[in-house]
């Protein structure tokens, strides 16, 4: 039989292959588990897909993934999301940069409303990349404060992985939720600050908004702040529609729908075209996310199938190094496993492996969840194979390349990284707060 | 040899436009997709009655959306690609890569489809439910699978079709189709 | 010195759980039991297939074994349902064991499994389920109108009670009982609602559990089975027996540990039910006979035991 690493190594070299010749990366990825997967295994590897189909597409989880893209749509399409960045515009608009600023705060926003990785990005790029574009910002400040932004679904709660985490490793939800507030607020700081000092030093990255001529009348002053408040209060709504227990998250997405259509009513923005037109695009944009999905993910069942977590558990054991040089070891270990598997599966995989090895060098087990956290928030979009490359690439309009989203993100994944190592280097950031609001 | 070519062509544009109706078709389901999930919400909130059927029922809206759009994306050339290397070469190279990439898809797509038949086959014979209250019927979705994939099995034919045509004579096989409405709206900045 | 077997074993809990600590141990006694001519991999949830895909897996021979939990596969087999134990159903070993193998559901089920190409394997039993609240219930009337996350079998319970069953993802009940969603959800047992963390968003245990014991059998692929030779086959059938009994012994010191460990966080108990309460939960259980039998062959098949029984 083929040893695992060999296998390995040949998954990888086909990937990089099919991915330089321009394959659709889902459908590629299942050609490749089932080509391999005949020669090693035999047609009987065949039977991973009616299983794999069924985990994916009955997946409570995943259904956010629509729900939030039609959302987005339905902003996007009926004006609202301009309402809301016009009206940011009017506030802070004497500032370089100030719509990327917005758009970062309306991303950690989103981030409060959803649970995973696809349903941050989509959602903040069908939202807010258009308005950046028309208004002449860099693509790639734009592509990446998108990217950066909507990766903070999964570090600001509620957070699926972190749920996840909790239960794998036995440790309490509430600590992982509360423990992520303090570096959630420093990455959107950060990303804050990158945006002001990168437009300063490179005024064209974000032009200013051309002074109208004709200096706005205090009437449309007020229609401006009218529909901008009214479209936060779409955010405020589903946000309220999670904490006060009406719906769960993944339902809220619905709640923003309807809500959405409501406010293009009062708008007077409704018409049954733009619903259709929207539910025209959402629909692409979920066929192409779900069909990712799918082959990543009977690509990566065949692989666990084989016995990959085995490699990585065996690879792990006795290693003999310092214990930060362990922490270390596996941060690297995930960021190379951001290149096969979503996050979900990295969860699974490396807390039940990784987190007792922390915990018995004395690690606080709350702490390296959080870093497995903002690891995978990292390794989910380092190219040239993360599930939020891919996701940003759907949303993106099509003059966008592959390129472009690469080149884009290395900046922030940096400042990520960063964020990465100051958590590592000073564990009080997570656990302080829990401490301070939970007894014992 | 002009007739094959007709014919050819002919079973490109049927193709296109098929795939093209059930694209559109399935936009329909979006709206009744959060309708479902709203629903849900609205009756066991205000109502304080959840339903038995919007948990099941919202999955399978979920499935038929994302199997579906899948050959309509490809129509689009919406699905995901690195374009790095890509958008380099030639069109002429572009669609020798295209011969290599849809023929690798239509292979996953080909053993995708013969397992929905397989389990549609299976689930009528042991009568598969879903395993909720409710027990709706799972034939329905392995049929629809099928249907799915034999859609992108078509749609990625036809392109290869026109890709070999490409790649020997260096023209496309048919005049490229009138982009969709989703590009024409693309924003260019 | 290659095995002359290579078996895949898929169990539904997660890679360094206590459970899934149980059935490494049984991967490991097939191996050493054999001589190593059996080799065994372990996969753990969401290792190659999530844990409502082991049965069809192990059916197409994907897996070759599999630790299932039968409410994941109702859906392709009804009777595994009535195999679990039905709400209300005894939690007494001695009485299940009798009841499995001398009063005939040993080979009703291994028909009903063995015309999916499945081998069933002798049954193990684990802990009880119990159902969590935000809100303590006093009396048997307490349930009505609350929202339980309660799949299936237990959601169809606790609506004869007057309870309103919600069907929820399993990563979503503790945001949802923390916001309010729902009002209770149960757990497969006191394991999972530990693992859950549900004791952080709500306290209060009901005393009396909606399953005493659960039954739950390994399955094996027919046509692997069948290419074992004799001896091989009485080495996995004599190491699924020890595993049974490491079951037994260890899920209920995890149980107490799992209570233990809840109570420490604040878990309480509502108040004990009424003689009246007690006897209101038992007939919702009896209820669903009628509407399990009329599934399909196999869950009469068993139920009429039952009601043999009951005469
Ligand atoms: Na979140
Ligand atoms: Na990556």
């Amino acid at each position: 039989m083929i040893s695992i690493e060999l296998l390995t190594a040949i998954l990888f070299a086909c990937i990089i292959v099919s991915f330089a010749l321009g394959a659709p990366v889902g459908l590629a990825l299942g050609g490749i588990a089932m080509g391999i997967g005949y020669m090693t295994w035999g047609d009987a590897l065949f039977n991973v897909i009616p299983t794999t189909l069924e985990s994916t597409h009955f997946s409570f989880i995943l259904l956010a993934i629509p729900l939030y893209i039609y959302m987005g749509q339905l902003l996007t399409r009926s004006g609202i999301g301009d309402a809301m960045f016009n009206a940011s515009q009017m506030l802070i608009g004497r500032v370089r940069g100030s719509l990327a600023i917005s758009v970062i705060v309306v991303c950690s926003m989103i981030g409060a409303m959803v649970g995973i990785i696809g349903a941050g990005i989509m959602t903040s790029g069908s939202i807010a990349l258009r308005p950046m574009l028309e208004r002449g910002y860099d693509k790639r400040l734009a592509l990446g404060v998108i990217m950066a932004g909507g990766g903070l679904g999964i570090l600001i709660p509620p957070s699926i992985p972190m749920i996840m985490f909790a239960s794998s490793t036995q440790n309490s939800v509430g600590r992982m939720f509360i423990g992520a507030l303090i570096p959630a607020l420093i990455t959107v700081v950060l990303l804050i600050a990158y945006v002001v000092i990168s437009c300063k030093l490179n005024p064209k990255r974000a032009p200013m908004d051309v002074v109208p001529e004709v200096q706005p009348t205090p009437k449309e002053k007020f229609l401006t702040a009218r529909d901008g408040l009214l479209s936060l209060l779409l955010i405020v709504a589903v946000l309220g529609s999670i904490i006060m227990g009406i719906a769960t998250p993944t339902e809220s997405g619905a709640i923003g729908v309807v809500g959405a259509i409501v406010l293009a009513i009062f708008f007077k923005r409704f018409k049954p075209r733009m619903v259709q037109k929207a539910g025209m695009q959402a629909a692409l944009l979920v066929s192409v996310a779900m069909w990712i999905i799918v082959g990543a993910s009977v690509f990566s069942n065949f692989h666990l199938l084989m016995g990959v977590q085995n490699m990585v558990a065996g690879f792990t054991q006795d290693l003999g190094l310092p214990p930060i040089m362990v922490i270390m070891l596996f941060q690297l270990i995930m960021l190379l496993l951001g290149f096969i598997i979503d996050e979900f599966i990295i969860v699974l995989m490396c807390a039940p492996i990784f987190t007792p090895i922390a915990v018995s060098l004395g690690y606080d087990p709350i702490w390296f969840g959080i870093l497995m956290i903002l690891n995978i928030e990292i390794a989910v979009q380092t190219p040239p194979y993360g599930f939020a490359l891919f996701y940003l690439k759907g949303i993106a309009p099509p003059n966008i390349t592959m390129l472009d989203i690469y080149k884009s993100i290395t900046p922030f994944v940096l400042l990520k990284l960063f964020v990465l190592i100051i958590v590592m280097m000073f564990p009080e950031l997570v656990t302080w707060l829990p401490n301070q609001l939970m007894d014992g | 040899m002009i007739m094959i070519m007709t014919a050819i062509r002919r079973y490109c544009l049927g193709v296109h436009a098929l795939v093209a109706f059930i694209g559109n078709s399935v936009s329909y389901l979006m709206p009744v997709l959060a309708f479902v999930v709203a629903f849900e919400v609205f009756s066991r909130y205000i109502l304080d009655s959840p339903t038995i059927w919007a948990y099941d029922t919202s999955l399978f809206i979920f499935g038929y959306i994302a199997a579906l759009g899948g050959a309509y994306a490809q129509q689009q050339r919406a699905h995901i690609n690195v374009d790095i290397l890509y958008n380099k070469v030639s069109a002429r190279t572009k669609s020798i890569f295209n011969l290599f990439s849809f023929a690798l898809a239509m292979f996953f797509m080909v053993i995708v489809c013969k397992m929905s038949i397989g389990k549609f086959e299976e689930a009528l014979e042991f009568n598969y439910r879903r395993q909720s209250e409710w027990a709706p019927h799972m034939h329905h979705y392995w049929l629809m699978m099928a249907v799915a994939s034999v859609l992108l099995i078509l749609q990625l034919s036809s392109d290869w079709i026109d890709a070999l045509h490409q790649a020997i004579t260096g023209k496309p096989l048919i005049e490229k189709p009138l982009e969709n409405e989703s590009e024409e709206e693309g924003i260019a900045p | 010195n290659a095995a002359d077997y290579n078996w895949r074993f898929a169990n539904l809990y997660s890679r360094g759980s206590a459970f899934g600590a149980v059935y490494e141990d049984l991967a490991k006694n097939i191996e050493t039991m054999s001589d190593g001519r059996i080799k065994v991999q372990v996969l753990y949830d969401g290792e190659g297939v999530g844990s409502s895909g082991i049965f069809g897996a192990v059916k197409t021979g994907l897996i070759t074994m599999g630790a299932t939990f039968q409410s994941l596969n109702a859906g392709e087999l009804p009777a595994g349902l009535v195999e679990i134990g039905l709400p209300g159903g005894t939690s007494d070993v001695g009485e299940l064991t009798t009841l499995f193998q001398e009063k005939g559901w040993a080979p009703i089920l291994k028909e009903a499994y063995g015309a999916q190409g499945l081998v069933w394997l002798d049954p193990y039993i684990q802990p009880a389920v119990y159902v969590i609240t935000k809100k303590p219930i006093n009396s048997i009337e307490d349930f009505q109108g609350l929202k339980i996350r309660a799949p299936g079998a237990y959601g169809k319970f606790l609506r004869n009670l007057g309870a309103s069953p919600v069907s929820l993802a399993w990563s979503e009940i503790y945001t949802s009982l923390s916001t309010g969603v729902i009002d209770g959800s149960i757990g497969s047992n006191m394991i999972d609602h530990r693992d859950g963390n549900h004791v952080e968003v709500a306290k209060y245990m009901y005393p009396l559990p909606l399953a005493g014991a659960q039954v739950l059998p390994i399955i094996v692929n027919k046509s692997a089975w069948n290419k074992l030779p004799t001896d091989l086959k009485a080495i996995v059938k004599a190491a699924t027996t020890v595993h049974a009994q490491e079951q037994m012994t260890k899920s209920r010191l995890w149980e107490s540990e799992a209570i233990a460990d809840m109570e420490a966080k604040g878990l309480q108990w509502s108040p004990e039910p009424s003689a009246a309460d007690k006897a209101a939960w038992k007939a919702a259980g009896a209820k669903l006979w009628d509407e399990y039998a009329a599934a399909d062959k196999y869950s009469k098949e068993l139920i009429d035991v039952l009601r043999k029984e009951q005469k």
